[in-house]
């Protein structure tokens, strides 16, 4: 394992973040993170910006929508 | 309903003989399709809230959020036969309702589509790195987290409408790159690219908003970049 250092850690982290494939080894950023306080904070900003809007964009379906849904549904199905 | 029926046929012989023919002739016609809508229901209506959520973030308004929704379960039941059960719904269903949004509803939107954004240079939307003083980062992220949920709402509506989707999949349905690009039909470096600046307006937006209240999240020299960010998603 290597520290992969600032600049790939930057360019890679949304990536490393989202367990996604990434040029830089998950390994090396994970190592970078460990010693670096700004990468940290970086990381930190990402996951709290991911967590507030996963947070606000809650919604739930009106009630009267799920009828209306099974409603068009019966009819889908009559017209078949 | 049948096991009482056949319980009071019971005794009666010739009655029943004729009971058990008819039923089997009206359970063969009615059961194929029954089955099909009644499995549909029980495994693609639990995604309601998920779509209706993401609906509203695309047409921005409850009327046509449950229009869109609606029109959504029509399509998925329509063509219910070419889901492969185990693959994922979730995704499949996003599928539809992005194609839904994309094909029908958004050609009837007043506002014309911003599908060039992409084309945008990154100095026309903000760099993808942030100046940010490093002392002020952990206070950025307090503040982000701080944020009333109508403010990030607001936020993402304004960045334009290809960014906020991949957004949207993203972080809050947690959709892998290759989902997304598959609901958005696009190759994965732009869903990349998409979600990267998105995410980067996005911050902007929201860290914007915070100092304009006195929370202090950057140094001043930050201010001209990001004013020149915002101005160019409007």
């Amino acid at each position: 394992m290597t520290d992969c250092g600032c600049d790939k850690a930057r360019r890679d982290l949304e990536e490393y973040l989202r367990n996604e494939v990434c040029k830089t080894r998950h390994s090396d950023i994970a190592e970078h993170l460990e010693h670096c306080v700004e990468c940290r904070d970086e990381a930190l900003v990402a996951r709290t910006l991911t967590e507030v809007v996963a947070r606000a964009c809650k919604e739930t379906a009106p009630e009267e929508l799920r009828d209306q849904v099974i409603a068009r549904l019966l009819e889908a199905q009559a017209t078949h | 309903m049948i096991a009482t029926l056949d319980r009071t046929l019971v005794g009666v012989p010739e009655m029943r003989e004729a009971a058990d023919v008819d039923w089997r002739v009206m359970n063969d016609q009615a059961q194929a399709e029954p089955d099909a809508r009644a499995q549909f229901e029980e495994q693609a209506l639990p995604f309601m809230d998920q779509l209706y959520a993401a609906a509203m973030r695309m047409t921005r308004n409850p009327a046509d959020a449950a229009d869109l929704v609606q029109e959504t379960f029509v399509k998925a039941f329509a063509s219910w036969k070419t889901f492969t059960q185990g693959t994922n719904l979730k995704a499949w269903l996003y599928r539809i309702l992005t194609n839904a949004y994309i094909n029908t509803y958004r050609k009837k939107q007043r506002e014309p589509y911003q599908g060039t954004i992409d084309e945008l240079e990154d100095w026309q939307l903000g760099g993808a790195e942030s100046t940010t003083a490093t002392s002020s980062r952990s206070a950025e992220a307090e503040a982000i987290d701080r944020m009333p949920a109508s403010v990030v709402k607001d936020a993402l509506q304004s960045i334009p409408e290809d960014f906020r989707l991949a957004v949207y999949l993203a972080d809050v349905e947690g959709f892998a790159y290759q989902e997304i690009a598959d609901i958005m039909k696009t190759p994965i470096g732009t869903v990349m690219s998409r979600l990267h600046r998105g995410r980067r307006m996005l911050r902007d937006l929201l860290s914007d908003y915070a100092s304009e209240r006195g929370i202090d999240t950057a140094p001043s020299k930050d201010r001209g970049r990001k004013t020149a960010a915002s101005r160019s998603t409007k």
